[in-house]
């Protein structure tokens, strides 16, 4: 079957948990082939997004397409292409990582050899006879992803995979979906609030907040848009920081020297120059400051509270 | 994808996933714990319970039904308890819902595999019994095992006992399936066995309590000519509720908010 260029389109999704609205008139266009970073930070709607995608809410209003059909019409069609990795893991603790994977392959009517290939990708063959109850969170979110692997599927929605990883187990996650998106071609469906974590994966971004995307398009698009902002070192920030506040400066962040102001234009930064050094400040540098995905996601986000 | 193989295939890894669990070894256990209590008082006070000289049958197929009627309402409830919070404390709700089965698929494995179990349940406690009657016959000859008898009733008497049964079943099944708190569904069982019991001494429409069909419709089990049908109309009630409870649970998890 022929995969459309956007592999998931959704189209004004409202969502209501009673008169609470979850998400709000949602358009989401993930490109086929990429590793999409779906990015949030906690109760902005991520999962429930990705509850939505998976038929597991109904949504009342706005649609859903996946593959390029809709997903109330043809749920089985569609489910058999994506593998999802949801929140927690889910396993079945009293029995072996092995064990887990035939329920779901007797789900499936798959052949049981593939148990032994998706045991490969994760890397989790040696363990696979131990029981679920012994594996440590880092081998349950990768029996989870084996899981979502059993049917080889086009599509991996993966929400907040790194969850509760240490340091290591983070890194293998992050290795494991680049060799899915690289080696398998898999598209990958990406949520996190670790913004770090999906700066070192994606290559297409959105911003959802408080149920409204925010942004939605590349990273360097995203890195583009938001590069208007200067660190300031000045002698004494301590003054020079409320001085400016004063004046309707949005001060960002405080960096180790300085600080960092939001500017529109070139003017802005001569006219802020200018006030400093009106008001005896000794400024040592004015400088474009280089943004993590961090700092642009908070003024993004910021820009909404304005 | 064919309903058949699509519901072969539910209930195929529903079975398998109660390998080595609590529930598999007490489907197994508990239906031996009335046939192991008769086993030792048989053995051991045979000749107090059976008159020398008359059938020895008819005193196990009481001292069977009567306690295992009483403790089936439990094991009912451990049953369901348990068929559904598997899901529950493995987090797998949404594990099993995003296969590409349909709901109603997934809802009706379990609910298959729920009455199954219960089924084969009440089925080792009629084997249990009959070997009961066997091996206190092989130990003591003269005390009336050897005489004739229609060991089907040992598995009549549970049939009928599984039918009047399967009303309050689904409701438990369906509270079961709805909560996340492990001790409301045995409570509420418990609370709906209790009313029947005092509601029994006097309550006019108690016949229709739910929790009480198979103590009033299990008659004379005893009559070994008397129909497998009588008293049926407690079947019939308890077959109707286990039918509407059964496509409610259905419509709700259909319709449900999977977390």
């Amino acid at each position: 079957m022929k995969i459309p260029d956007t592999i998931i389109a959704v189209r004004n999704l409202d969502f209501y948990f009673k008169d609470f609205k979850a998400l709000d008139q949602m358009n989401l266009n993930v490109p086929t082939g990429s590793i999409y970073g779906f990015l949030g930070p906690n109760g902005a709607g991520k999962t429930t997004t990705i509850r939505v995608l998976l038929d597991l809410f109904h949504a009342k209003q706005g649609e859903v397409e996946i593959f390029g059909q809709s997903i109330r019409q043809h749920r089985h069609d569609i489910l058999s292409r994506i593998g999802a990795l949801i929140e927690a893991p889910s396993i079945y603790k009293h029995l072996s990582g092995r064990q887990n994977l035939e329920v779901l392959r007797r789900m499936l009517g798959l052949p049981k050899q593939r148990i032994d290939e998706v045991l490969e990708i994760v890397r989790l063959r040696e363990n696979a006879d131990k029981k679920a109850k012994e594996y440590s969170l880092g081998m349950c979110q990768r029996l989870t992803l084996a899981a979502a692997l059993l049917n080889d599927p086009e599509l991996l929605i993966l929400d907040e995979p790194t969850n509760g990883l240490d340091p290591s187990g983070i890194i293998e996650m992050r290795e494991l979906i680049l060799r899915l998106n690289q080696e398998h071609g898999k598209t990958i469906f990406l949520s996190s609030h670790i913004l770090s974590e999906i700066e070192k994966l994606v290559s297409h971004v959105a911003i959802i907040d408080r149920g409204k995307i925010l942004y939605e398009g590349t990273l360097a698009g995203l890195q583009q848009q938001s590069n208007q902002n200067i660190t300031v070192v000045v002698k004494h920030p301590d003054q020079a920081m409320p001085l400016l506040s004063e004046h309707n400066y949005q001060l960002l962040e405080q960096t180790a020297t300085g600080f960092v102001v939001q500017v529109n234009t070139e003017e802005e930064i001569a006219e802020l120059n200018r006030l400093l050094v009106m008001n005896n400040h000794e400024v040592y540098q004015l400088s474009p400051a280089e943004q993590g995905l961090e700092s642009i996601f908070l003024n993004v986000t910021q820009k909404l509270d304005a | 994808m064919n309903p058949a193989i699509a519901l072969s295939r539910g209930l195929q890894a529903e079975v398998y996933k109660f390998r080595r669990t609590f529930l598999f070894w007490f489907l197994i256990l508990a239906p031996g714990f009335v046939p192991a209590i008769n086993l030792i008082i048989f053995l051991r006070r045979g000749h107090q319970i059976v008159e020398a000289g008359t059938n020895a049958w008819p005193h196990l197929l009481q001292m069977s039904i009567e306690p295992g009627n009483m403790l089936f309402p439990f094991f009912v409830m451990i049953v369901a308890l348990f068929v559904n919070s598997i899901e529950t404390t493995s987090n797998t709700w949404k594990l099993i819902y995003t296969q590409p089965l349909s709901r109603l698929t997934v809802y009706l494995s379990k609910v298959l595999v729920f009455i199954l179990m219960l089924f084969v349940s009440l089925s080792l406690f009629g084997i249990f019994s009959i070997g009961v009657g066997w091996l206190v016959g092989i130990f003591m000859p003269d005390l009336g095992f050897d005489q004739a008898f229609k060991t089907q009733q040992f598995f009549l008497a549970p049939t009928r006992i599984y039918l009047m049964t399967l009303g309050y079943a689904s409701l438990q099944f369906l509270i079961s399936q709805q909560s996340k708190n492990l001790i409301l569904p045995l409570g509420i069982g418990i609370g709906g066995l209790i009313s029947f019991l005092i509601l029994v001494q006097g309550w006019e429409y108690v016949e229709y309590h739910p929790y009480g069909f198979q103590f009033l419709g299990i008659g004379d089990y005893a009559d070994l000519d008397a129909s497998f049908w009588a008293q049926s109309k407690f079947m019939i009630r308890s077959l109707g509720l286990a039918l509407v409870t059964f496509s409610v649970g259905a419509w709700l998890m259909w319709r449900k908010r999977i977390v």
